[in-house]
C-alpha cells in the first residue's frame, strides 16, 4: 500500500534509459525501445538490440554510466529456420538494483516513492542476434558482471554459443565426459521417444527397452 | 602445513542436495573452494519444448521442490505475459496467499535442515511439525503435499474450499506464537550463536555484483525486493514491508543475520496472509466452482513465433525469472524455448567463495545459511 | 560386482558355526542340534536385521523431502528402526529418491558397492522407478534399476511418507523370505511394488 513503485515512476525511468541509450549507442546500430509487459501490471522494460561486435561496449556503458549492476540471466536460442542474420540469439536479462552497502548496524531502506533517476530499479533485455551457421560467437561479458560468469558457462554447455574471452570455460550441467560438440538445446537434437505415437501405443512402457540398461558395470 | 583438497561429495548429509563442494584446506583453514553441479540436471528446458504451456506447470513445481508453489507461479506469470492474459483479482489474491504459505513452509524446511547442521536437532522436529500445518492447507488447495500443479494460465485450478480461510487464520495465528518458541530455543543457545555469528561475511554490493538476490541480500541491510520494485499479483495492495537485517560489520552480514532475516520473513508472510485473506474479493467464505470467471480467465493456447514472455518473481531463495519464446511445435502450442533463471545457480559459486578464510567446521554453517536447493540449480 | 567370499555381515548363521568350530560341529551333527541352532540363529539375525534397517543419508530430489518428512514426529519412521546413516559402509538400505542422471550413475553404483551385504535397494518415486516425468530427458537414466538391482518400488510423485513406511514394511516381509544371504535368494524374487494388491 503505497510502498511499491508505481507505473508512472517506472515508465519515466525506462524512458530516461531509452534516451540515454540512444544518445550513447545509436551510432553503433543499437536499437533501444521501451516495451511493456503484456500482463500483470504492464510495467515497462528497456529492450536493446545490439549487434554482436558491440556487446562489450554496450555492456561497459550500461554498467558504468547507467548503473546496471546485476546480470541475472543469459539465454541462448537456436533458430535454424530463422532469418539469415538471426540464426542464434543471445538474450541478456539485466537489472539495475539500487543497492549500496549500508554502514554497520544500520540498514539502507529504500522508499519507493523517493526513488528517481539512477536509483530507480529497471529491467533491461539485451538481445544479440547472431548469423546463421555452425559457429555462433559473442564477446564475453564475464569481466563486466561477475554474475554473468556461470550463466555464460551454462549457455555454452546447453546451447553451444561460444563466448570469446571467457576464462575457464567448462561444462556445468552436462557431465564432463559429454561428447565434444554435444549441446542438447540445439534444435537438431530430439528428446527421447520424440515420436509421441509410440508413447500412446505403449503408455506403460512394457515394450520399449531403456537405452541405458547396463550402462555402468 | 600441507594443503589438501577435501571432496564433500554428492552424497553428503549436510550439503542440502546433490552437489560436490571441493575445499582446499591448509590445516583447518579453507583456502580455496569450488562447486560442482549437474548431478540432477534433468533437461527441463528441453523437455518443455515438447509439452503444452499447461503441461509445463508440473515441471516447474519440481524445479525447487521445497517451494513448489512459488516456482509454478513464476512460470505462469511468464506464460501469461506471452499469451497476453488478464487474470481475475480473486485468483491473484489466492496465488498471493498460497505463495506466502509456501514461503513459510520453505523457510521452515530450511530451519529444520539448518539446525541439525549446526548441532540443534530439536528445531528439526519443531519446524517440520509446523511445516505439516501449512502443507495440509496447501494440500486442500492443490491435492498433494509437495507438488500442487495449482496455478493455471489465467487463474487457478480451483477455488479455496469452504472453511479453508478459518483454518488458515487459526493456523497462522498459532504459528506466530511458535516462531517465538523457535527464537527462544535458538537465540538463547550459546552454541548456536557462537557457530553463526562472525562467520560467513558477505556485503550487499558484492552479492548483487555476483548475481545473488533475495533474503541473502536483505540480510545485508538493503530492503530490495522484487515484490515492490516490479510488483506483480496484489503485493502493492497489501500492508507489508520486506524483512531487513542490519549487517553487523563493514565486512557485511554474517550467518546469524541471514538466519534472522528468514525468521522475520516468516513473520511478515504471516502478516501478509492475514491481511490478504480479509481483502480477498468475493469474500473468504465463498467458494466458486471450477472454471468460474472469478478464479480463471479464458486464455489462448497458442503463441505466435516471435512473441516472448518474461517474468520476474520473488521466489523463496531469490529472484527467479522465466523467459519463454512462442512458436514451438504443434503450431505454437508448445514453447519454442523456455529459459529458467535459478537464483541458487548463481549463489552456489558465491557461497563457495564466501567460505574462504574460515575453518572447516564453519562450512556447514555458511552453506546452510544461504539456503541452497539443488533442484532449481540443476534444472 | 561384489566380491563373493568376504561377507562382512556377522549376522550369518554359517559364520557363527564356523566360529564354534569343527569339533563341536561333528558332535552337533550327531545330535541334529546343528540344524536346530542354525535355524534359530538364522531367525534371530534375520529378526535383528529387518527390525533395524539403516538407510543411507542420500537425498537426490523431491522424494528426499518426503523421506525427511517420514522421520518427523508426525509419521515417525524411527519407531520401525529406520535410522539414517551418513556412511554407506554402515547402512543396509539404499533408498534412491530421485532421478539418476548420467553424472550420478557412477557415484550411485559406487555407493551401492560400498555397502556391505546384506543390502537392499528401494526405488522411491517415479523418477527412480522409470525416469518419471523426465523419461524423455537426454541426461536421466530410465530408472535406477538399469544400474542397481531394486527390491521394492514405491510409486508416487512424491509418495506420501506413509507409502514410504509401507515400502519398508514390504521390504521386511521380503527379508523374512530371502534371509541373510540376499544375493542368492534374490534371483527368483518378483520385485515388490507398494499398492500392488
Amino acid at each position: 500500500m503505497g510502498m511499491s513503485i508505481s507505473a508512472e515512476q517506472n515508465a519515466a525511468a525506462v524512458a530516461a534509459a531509452v534516451t540515454a541509450s540512444e544518445e550513447a549507442w545509436s551510432a553503433l546500430g543499437v536499437v533501444a525501445e521501451a516495451v511493456n509487459h503484456s500482463a500483470g501490471h504492464g510495467f515497462a522494460f528497456l529492450r536493446l538490440t545490439v549487434p554482436a561486435p558491440h556487446v562489450l561496449t554496450v555492456a561497459k556503458g550500461l554498467k558504468h554510466d547507467m548503473g546496471v549492476n546485476y546480470c541475472s540471466m543469459v539465454t541462448g536460442t537456436h533458430f535454424p529456420e530463422g532469418d539469415e542474420h538471426r540464426g542464434w540469439e543471445v538474450a541478456y536479462h539485466l537489472q539495475r538494483m539500487p543497492v549500496i552497502n549500508p554502514d554497520p548496524n544500520t540498514s539502507h531502506v529504500l522508499v519507493a516513492g523517493d526513488l528517481s533517476g539512477m536509483s530507480m530499479p529497471i529491467e533491461i533485455e539485451m538481445l544479440v542476434p547472431l548469423p546463421q551457421g555452425d559457429d555462433p560467437r559473442v564477446p564475453s561479458v564475464q569481466s563486466v558482471w561477475r554474475g554473468a560468469d556461470w550463466n555464460e558457462k551454462e549457455t555454452w554447455d546447453l546451447v553451444g554459443i561460444k563466448f570469446d574471452g571467457h576464462e575457464n570455460m567448462f561444462r556445468v550441467l552436462n557431465p564432463h565426459d559429454s561428447p565434444e560438440g554435444f549441446h542438447p538445446l540445439q534444435k537438431q537434437h530430439k528428446i527421447r521417444y520424440h515420436d509421441f505415437n509410440e508413447m500412446y501405443d505403449d503408455a506403460q512402457g512394457f515394450v520399449r527397452k531403456p537405452v541405458d540398461e547396463g550402462r555402468v558395470k | 602445513m600441507a594443503k589438501m583438497w577435501i571432496t564433500m561429495g554428492p552424497q553428503h548429509p549436510m550439503t542440502h542436495g546433490l552437489w560436490t563442494l571441493r575445499v582446499q584446506v591448509d590445516g583447518e583453514t579453507v583456502v580455496d573452494a569450488e562447486a560442482e553441479l549437474g548431478y540432477i540436471h534433468r533437461g527441463v528446458e528441453k523437455i518443455a519444448e515438447a509439452r503444452d504451456f499447461t503441461q509445463v506447470t508440473p515441471y516447474c513445481d519440481r524445479l525447487c521442490y521445497v517451494s513448489a508453489m512459488t516456482w509454478s507461479n513464476s512460470y505462469i506469470y511468464a506464460a501469461e505475459d506471452l499469451l497476453e492474459v488478464e487474470v481475475p483479482e480473486r485468483a491473484e489474491y489466492i496465488r498471493c496467499i498460497s505463495a506466502e504459505c509456501q514461503r513459510i513452509a520453505s523457510h521452515l524446511m530450511w530451519l529444520g535442515a539448518y539446525g541439525p547442521d549446526v548441532g540443534n536437532l530439536t528445531i528439526m522436529t519443531w519446524a517440520l511439525r509446523e511445516r505439516e500445518m501449512f502443507l495440509d492447507l496447501l494440500q486442500e488447495l492443490g491435492g498433494s503435499r509437495m507438488h500442487y500443479n495449482y496455478p493455471r494460465i489465467g487463474g487457478v485450478k480451483r477455488d479455496i474450499p469452504p472453511g479453508w480461510a478459518d483454518r488458515l487464520i487459526a493456523k497462522v495465528k498459532l504459528f506466530e506464537k511458535r516462531i517465538d518458541e523457535y527464537e527462544m530455543l535458538l537465540d538463547e543457545s550459546t552454541i548456536f550463536l557462537v557457530r553463526l555469528q562472525g562467520v560467513g561475511y558477505a556485503t550487499a554490493e558484492n552479492m548483487v555484483e555476483s548475481g545473488v538476490s533475495g533474503p541473502n541480500v536483505r540480510a545485508s541491510g538493503v530492503n530490495y525486493d522484487v515484490r515492490w520494485s516490479h510488483p506483480y499479483s496484489v503485493y502493492d495492495q497489501l500492508d507489508w514491508e520486506p524483512a531487513v537485517e542490519k549487517p553487523t560489520s563493514v565486512k557485511g552480514s554474517d550467518c546469524y543475520d541471514r538466519y534472522r532475516v528468514r525468521m522475520e520473513e516468516m513473520r511478515m508472510s504471516c502478516r501478509m496472509i492475514l491481511d490478504a485473506i480479509e481483502k480477498i474479493p468475493g469474500g473468504k467464505n465463498t467458494t466458486y466452482s471450477n472454471g468460474d470467471e472469478m478464479i480463471i480467465a479464458k486464455a489462448p493456447t497458442r503463441a505466435p513465433a516471435g512473441a516472448t514472455g518474461f517474468s520476474n518473481y520473488e521466489c523463496t531463495r531469490g529472484a527467479s525469472q522465466f523467459y519463454v519464446h512462442g512458436g514451438g511445435e504443434g503450431r505454437g502450442k508448445n514453447p519454442y524455448r523456455l529459459s529458467i533463471r535459478s537464483p541458487m545457480f548463481i549463489t552456489i559459486p558465491f557461497v563457495a567463495e564466501t567460505m574462504i578464510g574460515y575453518k572447516v567446521a564453519d562450512i556447514p554453517a555458511i552453506m546452510g545459511s544461504f539456503d541452497p536447493c539443488i533442484g532449481e540449480t540443476d534444472r | 560386482m561384489s566380491d563373493p567370499g568376504q561377507n562382512y555381515a556377522a549376522f550369518n548363521s554359517s559364520a557363527l558355526l564356523d566360529f564354534v568350530g569343527d569339533v563341536t560341529d561333528e558332535s552337533l551333527k550327531a545330535t541334529r542340534l546343528k540344524q536346530f541352532l542354525s535355524v534359530l540363529a538364522g531367525r534371530f539375525f534375520n529378526w535383528a536385521g529387518r527390525k533395524s534397517l539403516f538407510t543411507l543419508h542420500l537425498g537426490i530430489k523431491c522424494c528426499a523431502i518426503e523421506m525427511a518428512a517420514s522421520a518427523i514426529p508426525r509419521f515417525d519412521a524411527e519407531r520401525f528402526g529406520v535410522i539414517f546413516r551418513s556412511s554407506p559402509r554402515q547402512s543396509d538400505v539404499l533408498l534412491v529418491n530421485g532421478p539418476v542422471s548420467k553424472k550420478f550413475a557412477d557415484p550411485i553404483v559406487r555407493l551401492w558397492e560400498q555397502m556391505p551385504e546384506p543390502k537392499y535397494c528401494i526405488a522411491m518415486g517415479e523418477c527412480a522407478i522409470s525416469g518419471g516425468p523426465y523419461f524423455q530427458s537426454y541426461n536421466i537414466l530410465e530408472g535406477v534399476d538399469t544400474v542397481i538391482p531394486v527390491d521394492v518400488y514405491i510409486p508416487g510423485c512424491p509418495p506420501r511418507p506413509e507409502a514410504l513406511i509401507d515400502g519398508f514394511g514390504l521390504l521386511r516381509e521380503k527379508i523374512i523370505r530371502i534371509g541373510g544371504a540376499p544375493d542368492a535368494g534374490r534371483a527368483g524374487e518378483k520385485p515388490l511394488i507398494v499398492g500392488e494388491d
